[in-house]
């Protein structure tokens, strides 16, 4: 039943100007991304936050250009999870679709895969785009990418994918909860932005150690790896407890709210 | 007497509070399997929450029934043989007809077969794959009935259905659910327009501020109504003298419409004295006939006023 609801889901995210949309936009992001990072490096010497030349040699050159696009990926993947659950309040199809399969945990938690997998592939192949950039980029720079099909070169690979993809899967979560708290796509998308963006900021400059509990901060953490202030195991874990008390409380919610949109 | 194994709805006091206001007040419906059941009042009556708790997408505050003889707190069990129309159609807009269709059957686990024949019983397979924003009105309330055709339904609760549909539409759906009644597929239909239910419906559901004000038969709800005489004399000028007369006589009765004759509220047998009662005043009667009461004069009639957005019934002057 969770499959039927998975596939039910998809026809709504294969639509051509999401699907597109999404995954090209998520490309040129991440693409974008590679090629700052590559005409922004120096030579030799600290570059500040950005990597050098040498540093873009190294197994993990390849990586640079996705890692500083999660917060964008997470942040589009928030948007996209919270309007396609918000939305079916906002259009009234909720109705339609609870006739159809009236076992509200199934049909959330099929349409909470099939956006999971929608927004993993879109990751993916904004991965692939922003190697295949950074390829293109190394060659115009003249870095030598020997090291980067190394073995380490492609466990940091891995590892940084897989890194980003849960860290855009908790952005995706924590879009479905609001979506579904709010019942609104607008005041989702409007919602999530601001408390992502300006919020998190603000309060990160303010507050001191913030990188320890505020959510947003916490997920750029899963995406880097660990920094050193935030472990990767201590950060994925209070993401863990989050998300899920704060997914218990959506699920509680959309199971004993009545539908009257 | 139809046994309740025979109803395809029952509910027992099904009762929906939001906050401290009362929706929908201990209704007992009770709807003949098989039948055309027309489920009217004005907006805000009731009628949607009802429907909507019938489905399962709104829970009651109090109350019990059975749908399919399957109970009324277990939508699932009865779900997959109802097929439903709520309130205006919503679809996904920028998906096709057929998408959105196909997003139900996949949902629902319908074969996907079945979307093109049920896309023609609706009269949209010409525009299957237009996105659903660019459909006008009534092409969206046809793709919300194909929708709750999908499933092969015992049971088709149709909200509205007939609403953004043109006369020609509205002729299409009168057949469209006389042929769903005549596969035996239980059909009820909430509406506002009275005339409309009248003409396609065999059972009746009448609710006002959210309680039960008449169930059964129209045939029934004829039975339950004093009928009517409606008198003419030859002479204009008779028309007082002869409501005067009637008057008199203690009952109730009123000028009709053009002013020309009299509708009295009285048994049909009355005719006869009535007939001998103007030809002692010398009034020549040109026309002495029973009127049955249209629906909605009868829904007026039982329901006490006018209000809502009800289509309004000639105001009727009453006479005393």
């Amino acid at each position: 039943m969770i499959l039927a609801a998975f596939r039910s889901e998809w026809v709504k995210l294969r639509r051509p100007t999401l699907l597109f949309g999404t995954f090209v936009g998520l490309a040129a992001a991440a693409s974008l991304f590679s090629i700052l990072i590559f005409t922004q490096a120096r030579h030799a010497g600290s570059g500040g936050d950005l990597p050098n030349l040498e540093d873009l040699a190294q197994p993990n050159g390849l990586i640079h250009g996705l890692s500083r696009a999660t917060v964008l990926l997470g942040i589009v993947a928030f948007g996209i999870a919270a309007a396609q659950i918000a939305s079916e309040y906002t259009l009234g199809t909720l109705r339609q679709l609870l006739v159809r399969q009236p076992r509200r945990v199934i049909l959330l938690a099929g349409k909470y895969l099939a956006v999971l997998s929608f927004l993993v592939a879109a990751v993916i192949f904004a991965a692939v785009a922003s190697g295949l950039t950074s390829v293109v980029m190394a060659r115009a720079r003249g870095v030598d990418t020997a090291a980067w099909s190394s073995a380490t070169g492609m466990h940091d690979l891995s590892q940084a994918l897989g890194n980003v993809t849960l860290a855009v899967i908790g952005f995706a979560t924590l879009g479905m909860i609001v979506g579904l708290v709010l019942r609104s796509s607008v005041a989702a998308v409007i919602v999530g932005f601001a408390y992502l963006l300006p919020f998190e900021s603000i309060v990160g400059v303010i507050v001191k150690g913030t990188d320890r509990w505020l959510p947003g901060e916490l997920l750029s953490v899963i995406a880097q790896g660990g920094t050193p202030t935030v472990g990767y195991a201590a950060a994925v874990t209070t993401v863990t407890i989050y998300l899920t008390v704060a997914a218990v409380a959506a699920v509680i919610l959309f199971t004993h709210r009545d539908v009257t949109a | 007497m139809t046994s309740p194994t025979n109803y395809a709805v029952t509910t027992q006091g099904l009762t929906k509070r939001f906050d401290d206001r009362t929706v929908v007040d201990q209704i007992d419906l009770a709807i003949p399997a098989g039948s055309v059941c027309g489920f009217v009042g004005p907006n805000g009556a009731g009628k949607t929450t009802t429907i909507r708790m019938l489905l399962g997408l709104i829970r009651p505050t109090a109350g019990t029934g059975s749908i399919l003889g399957r109970p009324l707190t277990d939508p699932p069990s009865y779900l997959e043989r109802v097929g439903a129309l709520i309130e205006a159609p919503a679809f996904y807009p920028a998906v096709s007809g057929y998408d959105n269709l196909l997003a139900l059957a996949r949902l629902g686990r319908v074969d996907p077969e079945v979307i093109g024949p049920t896309l023609r019983r609706v009269g949209l397979a010409d525009r299957a794959d237009d996105s659903f924003r660019s459909y006008s009105l009534g092409m969206k309330q046809r793709l919300g009935i194909a929708a709750a055709l999908l499933v092969t339904p015992s049971l088709l609760l149709l909200d509205e259905p007939t609403n953004g549909l043109d006369p020609g539409g509205i002729l299409e759906m009168r057949g469209l659910v006389r042929s769903l009644a005549d596969d035996g597929i239980t059909v009820f239909i909430s509406s506002h327009l009275l005339a409309e239910v009248e003409q396609i419906c065999d059972h009746l559901v009448m609710i006002r501020h959210g309680r039960l004000v008449f169930q059964g038969s129209v045939a029934e709800l004829d039975a339950s109504q004093t009928a009517e005489l409606v008198v003419r004399p030859e002479l204009l000028e008779q028309v007082p003298e002869l409501l005067r007369l009637v008057v008199a006589t203690g009952r109730r009765a009123h000028l009709d419409d053009d002013g020309a004759g009299i509708v009295i509220s009285a048994d049909p047998r009355w005719a006869a004295d009535l007939n001998r009662l103007a030809m002692r005043a010398d009034i020549t009667l040109v026309h002495l006939a029973e009127r049955r009461r249209s629906l909605e004069e009868a829904f007026f009639a039982l329901t006490g006023t006018h209000s809502g957005d009800t289509r309004s019934a000639p105001v009727l002057e009453e006479v005393r």
